[in-house]
């Protein structure tokens, strides 16, 4: 037993444990149990840097679950594409549990907090287990997992408006999975393989002799993906799930739960589905005019909030609009650039929702106009603020140009100079919505009204380390993007 | 004419697609929650029904090793996996259904359409 | 069913839901405290995450004896002929584990719905 071999499996049962463990400590004693939720991140993410280093030594590598070999069991793949959505997912996972230790305890009820313990962990566990498979219906299953704990963990608040937010996100989840799953039902007829690997071999021949199974499939695909990613017009539960929730899981469900689903579908764009169906009917197409509907409607909608987390859960539609045009643009500087965009947004909205918790954790206050001069009175929360924004917006040096630079990069070398528009446009309209606030927080002459707590050390030095990470994908991006390249050219 | 006669002779599927149609329709336009969880119910059920009629294979046994070795048995895989689904179907229904308990003690009402109203005069 | 999973149709998740609805039907046919004496509350609980452990550490128990996660003949467990009682393995263990976190699941899933009605308090309607 080398246990870097079974690194893959252990990624997952790590948080599968704590979660299990975490509701019974906590009855006992509640500090163990919020430094066992720690314990169990770090080891995750110890762990994804051990796999990192080693697919870059040796390679891609198969694990096959309980030694059967695919097509019979379920195989779990490690290679660099798939290791830097894990390392993205358990390493932002940890950043914000570290903000939600002290958060919850003034959000919750004190007997629900260690069962929010167990579905943030179950949450991790499911998300790295969906970065990893090779199979369709084990896909599936932890896609239900982290549906059921996405949802629970908007609605263990017990709010009025966070029950309604999360029932709608619920049924419309719902509606994706009875969607994703007929695809696979049509994809099973036709080729009786699950295994990503032998699907497209076997699809190459299936796509010439039952063609209307293929497409109705792939169609499928695009609206269950499409509608747990929140792509244009199927984004209808993202504003009141994310803003009603609590912060840490707005944070959780904007920065990475909406990414997984897109990085899904791009693997199964490009590992399931053959060459020959990309060439031949215009998915990508679709993807991308409804990615640049996105992005436009979502600033749209964003200037007309007056919440400011309702305000930040339009942004993240329009942003995640920005992967899935790199997805839809077929490219490989655009792809770069869309996965970029992944880790950016994911650091950058965890960030800003961290920042609009502390506000709200400080002061109570949620709407933008009351936001005058509080920058004189918090000021660290409200740098972080800015240099968020500043990274939505694309200001040198933060790590949001990069993701746009390459987006529109690949774009031209393609001919579609319309979207380096659509890209352009974007950014002035994020500008329009984000620097008022930064700019009345620090320079408006109303003094703050509200009386102001204080923000507790760790919530600060989270915010702290938010920043550092910003900056660091702005400047240093070059070791990010030549991993990427590389990832990306096994598909052209 | 052979359309027709393809669909008589898979009705399993035909019914499936059929159940599916219906099952998502009422999810997402009737107004009552409780009918959209019977909905989404109905929806998973058809795409099980699917599943488990892909795996037939004609004058085949139950795929449980008996006496003897060598009969023809339709295929396991399908109603393996469609028993881990309907688990999920039933965690995604029970967590629905608590969320529904939850919303009528806050709200009063299980009618999705009042429910929007008395949030959009807040 | 649970004990036969290996054997025959049923296995961990059909027998698990028979023996807690059973329990629930106690529930339903006597009244509530008549329920709520055949498994209390604590024990319930213990039993859900005992039960989810018990799964992944089977999985676990596989790799340390020298496969990879759950395998089975090739970690070394004890099979015997198909179709025997004490056959295939590590199938058995888990199965019995899935009927008791099952089980278990069904019952406090139950108790939560029904006995909050007996608990005097609104949701709190704050915008915090």
């Amino acid at each position: 037993m080398v246990l870097a071999d079974q690194l893959p499996v252990l990624i997952v049962i790590t948080p599968l444990i704590g979660a299990f463990l975490a509701p019974l400590i906590y009855r006992r004693h509640e500090k163990a149990s919020g430094y066992l939720v720690l314990l169990s991140l770090l080891l995750s993410v110890v762990m994804a840097v051990f796999l990192l280093i080693k697919v870059r030594r040796d390679g891609p590598y198969f694990y096959q679950m309980g030694n059967w070999p695919p097509p019979w069991g379920i195989e779990y793949v490690a290679d660099p594409l798939r290791v830097f959505m894990l390392l993205v997912v358990v390493a932002i996972s940890l950043w914000i549990f570290l903000f939600a230790i002290e958060d919850l305890q003034h959000e919750l009820r004190r007997t629900v907090i260690g069962w929010y313990y167990a579905l943030y962990l179950l949450l991790v566990a499911s998300m790295a287990a969906i970065t990893m498979t090779n199979d369709l219906f084990n896909l599936f299953v932890f896609m239900e997992i982290c549906a059921i704990t996405s949802c629970a963990i908007i609605t263990v608040k017990e709010d009025r408006e966070c029950l309604e937010a999360g029932f709608k996100y619920l049924i419309l989840s719902a509606m994706g999975t009875g969607c994703f799953l007929l695809g696979v039902a049509l994809l099973y007829m036709v080729t009786g393989q699950l295994n990503f690997g032998f699907l497209q071999q076997e699809l190459t021949a299936a796509v010439i002799n039952y063609p209307l199974n293929v497409f109705t499939a792939a169609a499928l695909f695009i609206v269950a993906f499409g509608t747990k990613a929140a792509l244009f017009p199927l984004h209808v539960w993202l504003p009141d799930a994310h803003a009603s929730a609590p912060s840490p899981s707005s944070a959780m469900l904007s920065g990475l739960v909406i990414k997984i689903y897109a990085f899904s579908l791009f693997v199964i764009f490009y590992r399931v589905f053959p060459r020959s169906l990309l060439d031949s009917l215009p998915l990508s197409e679709i993807v991308l005019w409804l990615a640049a509907f996105g992005v436009m409607f979502g600033s749209v909608y964003a200037m007309l909030q007056t919440d400011l987390k309702k305000m930040l859960a339009y942004s993240s539609i329009g942003q995640i609009a920005f992967i899935f045009m790199g997805i839809g643009l077929d490219q490989r500087l655009a792809l770069v650039g869309g996965l970029y965009h992944i880790a950016v947004h994911a650091i950058t909205k965890a960030m800003l929702f961290m920042a609009a918790g502390a506000i709200i954790y400080a002061t109570g206050v949620r709407r933008i106009s009351d936001m005058n001069g509080i920058g004189r009175v918090m000021p660290l929360v409200l740098v972080a603020f800015t240099v968020g924004s500043a990274s939505m917006i694309g200001i040198p040096g933060t790590g949001g140009l990069i993701s746009k630079w390459y987006l529109a990069l690949g774009a031209l070398e393609i001919g579609r100079s319309l979207f380096v528009l659509v890209i352009l446009l974007s950014s002035l309209l994020n500008a329009i919505y984000y620097m008022p606030i930064v700019i009345n927080a620090f320079m408006s002459q109303d003094d703050f009204a509200c009386q102001v707590k204080e923000v507790p050390k760790v919530l600060q030095s989270a915010l702290v380390i938010g920043m550092i990470f910003v900056v660091i994908t702005g400047i240093f991006s070059r070791p990010l993007t030549l991993l990427l390249e590389e990832a990306v050219t096994v598909f052209f | 004419m052979e359309i027709l006669g393809g669909l008589i002779h898979n009705y399993y599927y035909f019914v499936a697609i059929i159940l599916f149609v219906i099952g998502t329709h009422t999810m997402l336009t009737h107004a009552n929650m409780i009918k959209k969880v019977i909905a989404m119910n109905i929806m998973d059920t058809s795409v099980f029904l699917l599943f488990v009629a892909i795996g037939y294979v004609q004058g085949g046994r139950p795929p449980i090793i008996g006496s003897d070795p060598e009969a023809l048995y339709i295929n396991p895989l399908p109603g393996a996996l469609i028993l881990t689904g309907i688990v999920v179907a039933v965690s995604v229904t029970a967590y629905a259904l608590s969320l529904i308990v939850k919303i009528h003690r806050a709200y009063g009402t299980v009618d999705y359409d009042e429910i929007c109203e008395l949030r959009g005069d807040e | 069913m649970i004990v036969n999973g290996h054997l025959s149709p049923g296995g961990g998740f059909s027998g698990g839901a028979i023996f807690g609805s059973s329990l629930v039907l106690v529930a339903i046919s006597f009244n509530l405290e008549a329920g709520a004496k055949q498994i209390s509350h604590q024990t319930a609980s213990l039993l859900e995450s005992g039960g989810a452990l018990g799964f992944a550490l089977t999985g676990l128990a596989a790799i340390f004896l020298g496969g990879n996660y759950f395998a089975n003949r090739a970690a070394g467990f004890p099979l015997g002929e198909a179709g025997e009682f004490f056959s295939a393995g590590a199938i058995w263990i888990i199965t019995v584990f899935i009927g008791i976190k099952v089980a278990s699941t069904i019952t406090t899933l139950f108790y939560n719905i029904i006995e909050k009605e007996q608990v005097v308090g609104d949701i709190r309607r704050t915008d915090t």
